[in-house]
């Protein structure tokens, strides 16, 4: 086996992702430490592209750096109780801590080793590229999270349906951000709509080329980010009822969709022949406006002004 | 097998283990959260280091989709753990 | 088309949306969708009894590429204990929460949890089950912090940071395997599955995490604050289901799936550890203050049982005694779902009828709330373990098992967790019926009594008299999901 370039990229890349991930996890200053841990997330991205996964850096540099990255930096304004003391001498007991640490990553090592070298066949791909013709996409992760493991992503939806209703029922969202000065006011003015552009065009470019449901339903949600730094307000948000729905629109187009096959006495999730493909962007489209609102709602902080309304009489005021 | 599959596979452990201990070692909610973040990436590279085949061929679907739902049941987690912290903050002042 | 395998999923699911859609009708709607649920989860019961266990390949594609559902005996089982339970806790909580929007935040997430375990019971995938480990998680913790009071959203937001640690040790378990064996269906991997450093590094780290999140000693510090502080009928739903879940995933791996690879070593390790929460839990429940704290601690010990099989298992040879230890098992963790989700709501109505829930001060409930502390001596009934009980026909085999086996250590183990949770059930008692003067306690009305009466009757009578069904339903099959059409 030669070692050529590429590998020396390689060590290089996860040398750097473990110095930034430790960096980041071990020091007091906690907004250094969140400020780090996106550039580890980007860094990561970089991997992802690297590895010949563009889905995943498309969505990586999306959700893991950009909205964490969000939702992290605006929980810095929470003060804790306990303020972090990382700067500890290192004590015995700290030494045993690593020790175990690198036990379980040199365990987890060989177990990867020896599974790879072992099993060096294509696992499930085969499977998945025999069979994505049938499957109404060309884009294979397509394939494979909106058809043949569609079953995944439906809980998945439910994941985060079920965190967004926790974070609404903790409370109302943070106090929204001051009148913007000129120059965030015209980028916010200028990079909202793009967002909303870019976003419809990764949605439908997912079905043969990366992109999808998710990529696209990132960036909505970093438009209704751009768009709450530029000052807006929950009640610029649509209406609480149509917020509702739009939360459930996901869940619920997989639904009818995974129920429309069992008219046609075929298995749950079994899209109709030559439907599959319509099904999908259908779904897609649904999932995209439940998972923006979602992060988007993260992001405000708690329920939107006239939520709590809703269950009782009368109209938002 | 490959090089490139073996060293980020073993970054991946490392880093999961590193994010583990974190977790439990540090006393700051937020950078426990940070630790849990860090944690689940590892698993996810050594996902898509299973999945890599080289440059020639197109590497496996499969594992670049559960990463992906990965990615986003994170997510969910950290906003919802996130959003406990601030109450807990919060909550000081009854 | 088996797709009866998706309702007891995708019904709490649609109705969770509902909730969701018209919150001034929350509570109805729930109500409504948890007897579908039940309904769907009977009918399934009842097509696995008679036809054996189902197979559902979601979408169409063979498993492996897709995801497959399965249901047998086990999980049939346990999925109508789960919506039996889940209806009984979800009909007290409309009388518990008062407030119009506290029910709209209520009932989506409980609607979800159920769906959660429902799904983890169904799955055949493992990474399938990695998911609905984290929608169990971020839902219940969800729940457990309702109401915002600092202690709830402390233990919850530990609680959500242990948990996500499990499923990530569960995940690279998963990593692990899909690298080693290139699938992710269990049926596969059953028969795929060799002792091999693979498997080995693979389950200990799976197990590793189903432990964290079934709570054995010592991973178990999260429990009793969580549970003790979350609103009555989430603590209900958290110890008698969501606990189970993990376990039933940790049975399902050691007996079924990875059966070619565990150790007797291990058992052993499981059962050691199982028998210090025995101990542990008992003692600390014993010295509680608060009913509730009483309450999470006996779930610890009473889990703790449960893990005393392990090594029994382990030791006995395939056949007669074997399946009945196992039906035992089974039992046990049945008789503890309903037992302990009665306590939960028992003590809920005298936490919200007496202003509090400590020990020492409950004397004239006996009087104001006589159902209420007919249930707590049901339930204590059946968490002692004293005949007709479940739990006396499930320790009575436990016994057996080991004196087949010679494992005579466990003995004192069990002996002494008895004694130990008889004394805890007797202090309550014995304070709940001494009288008390100018104490003043509300009304309860039937809603918020009855369910947990109903459930603490299952557990002690009709568990315990009925115990022979369960046997019958449970072993031969329960872990057969072999050749299906």
């Amino acid at each position: 086996m030669e070692i050529t370039l590429w590998h020396l990229l390689d060590s290089l890349l996860a040398i750097l992702l473990l110095g930034l991930a430790w960096s980041a996890l071990s020091g007091t200053d906690l907004k250094r430490g969140v400020v780090l841990f996106m550039a580890f997330g980007l860094l990561l991205s970089l991997i992802w592209a690297r590895l010949r996964a563009p889905d995943l850096a498309l969505a990586e540099a999306a959700i893991g750096a950009g909205l964490s990255g969000a939702l992290l930096l605006l929980a810095l304004r929470d003060r804790e109780k306990s303020e972090n003391k990382a700067g500890q001498p290192m004590s015995l007991l700290r030494l045993a801590t690593v020790l175990l640490m690198l036990l379980l990553a040199a365990s987890f090592a060989l177990a990867y080793v020896t599974a790879v070298t072992s099993n060096t066949g294509g696992r499930l791909a085969g499977l998945a590229f025999g069979n994505l013709e049938q499957s109404g996409v060309s884009n294979p992760v397509t394939a494979v999270l909106l058809n043949f493991r569609a079953y995944d992503t439906l809980l998945e939806l439910a994941v985060l349906l079920a965190a967004t209703l926790g974070i609404l029922a903790l409370g109302s969202e943070r106090r929204p951000f001051r009148r913007p000065g000129v120059l965030l006011g015209a980028l916010v003015t200028w990079i909202s709509p793009l967002l909303v552009i870019v976003a419809g065009y990764l949605l439908w470019t997912g079905a043969h080329a990366p992109g999808g449901a998710f990529q696209a339903g990132a960036l909505l949600a970093a438009a209704i980010v751009m768009l709450r730094l530029g000052g807006m307000t929950s009640e610029q948000l649509p209406h609480p009822l149509l917020q509702g729905w739009l939360l459930a629109s996901g869940i619920a187009a997989f639904m009818l969709a995974g129920y429309l096959a069992t008219f046609h006495d075929l298995a749950f999730l079994q899209y109709p022949a030559g439907w599959a493909g319509l099904l999908i962007l259908l779904i897609e489209s649904a999932a995209m406006l439940s998972i923006a609102l979602s992060l988007g709602l993260a992001y405000l902080g708690g329920s939107p002004s006239g939520w709590d309304e809703r269950s009782s009489r009368g109209k938002r005021s | 097998m490959m090089l490139t599959q073996l060293i980020f596979g073993i970054a991946g452990g490392l880093l999961f283990a590193m994010g583990l201990r974190s977790a439990l070692i540090r006393e700051s909610l937020l950078a426990r959260i940070l630790a849990v973040n860090v944690s689940g990436a590892g698993i996810f590279l050594a996902f898509v280091a299973i999945a890599y085949r080289g440059l020639e061929e197109t590497p496996d679907p499969v594992p670049h989709a559960l990463v992906l739902t990965g990615i986003v049941v994170a997510v969910s987690a950290t906003a919802l753990a996130l959003a406990l912290r601030r109450r807990l903050e919060e909550a000081d002042d009854e | 088309m088996n797709n009866l395998l998706t309702l007891p999923v995708m019904i709490p699911l649609g109705f969770s949306l509902l909730a969701l859609l018209w919150p001034r009708r929350a509570s109805s709607i729930g109500i409504l969708g948890l007897l579908a649920t039940l309904l769907a989860s009977a009918w399934l019961a009842w097509r696995v009894a008679g036809s054996g266990p189902m197979l559902l390949a979601l979408g169409g594609w063979e498993p492996g590429l897709g995801i497959a559902l399965h249901a047998d005996a086990l999980s049939s089982t346990l999925l109508l204990m789960s919506s039996v339970v889940a209806l009984a806790a979800g009909t007290y909580s409309t009388g518990y929460f008062r407030e119009r929007s506290d029910r709209a935040r209520f009932w989506p997430l409980w609607l979800l949890l159920m769906t959660a375990l429902h799904a983890l019971f169904l799955s055949g995938d493992l990474f399938n089950l990695y998911v609905t480990l984290e929608l169990i998680g971020l839902s219940a913790v969800a729940l457990a912090a309702l109401g915002g009071k600092r202690k709830a959203v402390e233990a919850a937001l530990r609680y959500l940071i242990l948990g996500l640690l499990g499923s990530l040790l569960f995940l690279a378990g998963v990593a692990l395997i899909y690298a080693g064996y290139g699938t992710l269906d269990l049926m596969q991997l059953r028969n795929m599955l060799a002792p091999e450093p693979v498997a080995w590094i693979a389950l200990t780290l799976m197990i590793s995490g189903l432990l964290l999140k079934s709570a054995l000693f010592p991973l178990h510090f999260w429990l009793p604050p969580a549970h003790a502080n979350a609103p009555a009928p989430v603590s209900a739903v958290l110890s008698a289901l969501v606990v189970k879940a993990a376990l039933y995933l940790l049975l399902r791996f050691w007996l079924d799936i990875f059966d070619d690879v565990v150790t007797t070593f291990a058992a052993w390790l499981l059962g050691s550890l199982g028998a210090m929460a025995v101990l542990w839990g008992s003692w600390k429940a014993l010295r509680a203050v608060r009913l509730k704290l009483l309450a999470a601690y006996s779930t610890v010990a009473q889990l703790g049982y449960l893990f005393l099989f392990f090594p029994l298992l382990a030791a006995l040879p395939v056949g007669a005694a074997r399946d009945t230890a196992l039906g035992a098992l089974i039992l046990m963790a049945l008789t503890h779902g309903f037992a302990k989700s009665a306590l939960f709501l028992a003590t809920g109505v005298i936490q919200q009828k007496a202003g509090h829930d400590r020990i020492e001060e409950l004397g004239g409930a006996a009087r104001a709330l006589p159902v209420t502390v007919f249930t707590l001596a049901l339930a204590g009934v059946a968490l002692i373990g004293l005949p007709p009980s479940g739990t006396f026909q499930a320790k009575w085999q436990l016994f057996s098992a080991v004196i087949a086996t010679g494992q005579w250590l466990w003995i004192p183990v069990i002996a002494t967790g008895s004694l130990l949770a008889a004394a805890y059930v007797f202090r309550i008692l014995g304070y709940a019926f001494a009288s008390a003067e100018g104490v003043k306690y509300r009304i309860a009305d039937g809603r918020e009594e009855l369910p947990a009466l109903i459930l603490a009757i299952l557990a002690t009578v009709l568990l315990g008299f009925g115990s022979i069904w369960v046997w019958e339903f449970v072993t031969p099959g329960a872990l057969a999901v072999g050749e299906v059409p």
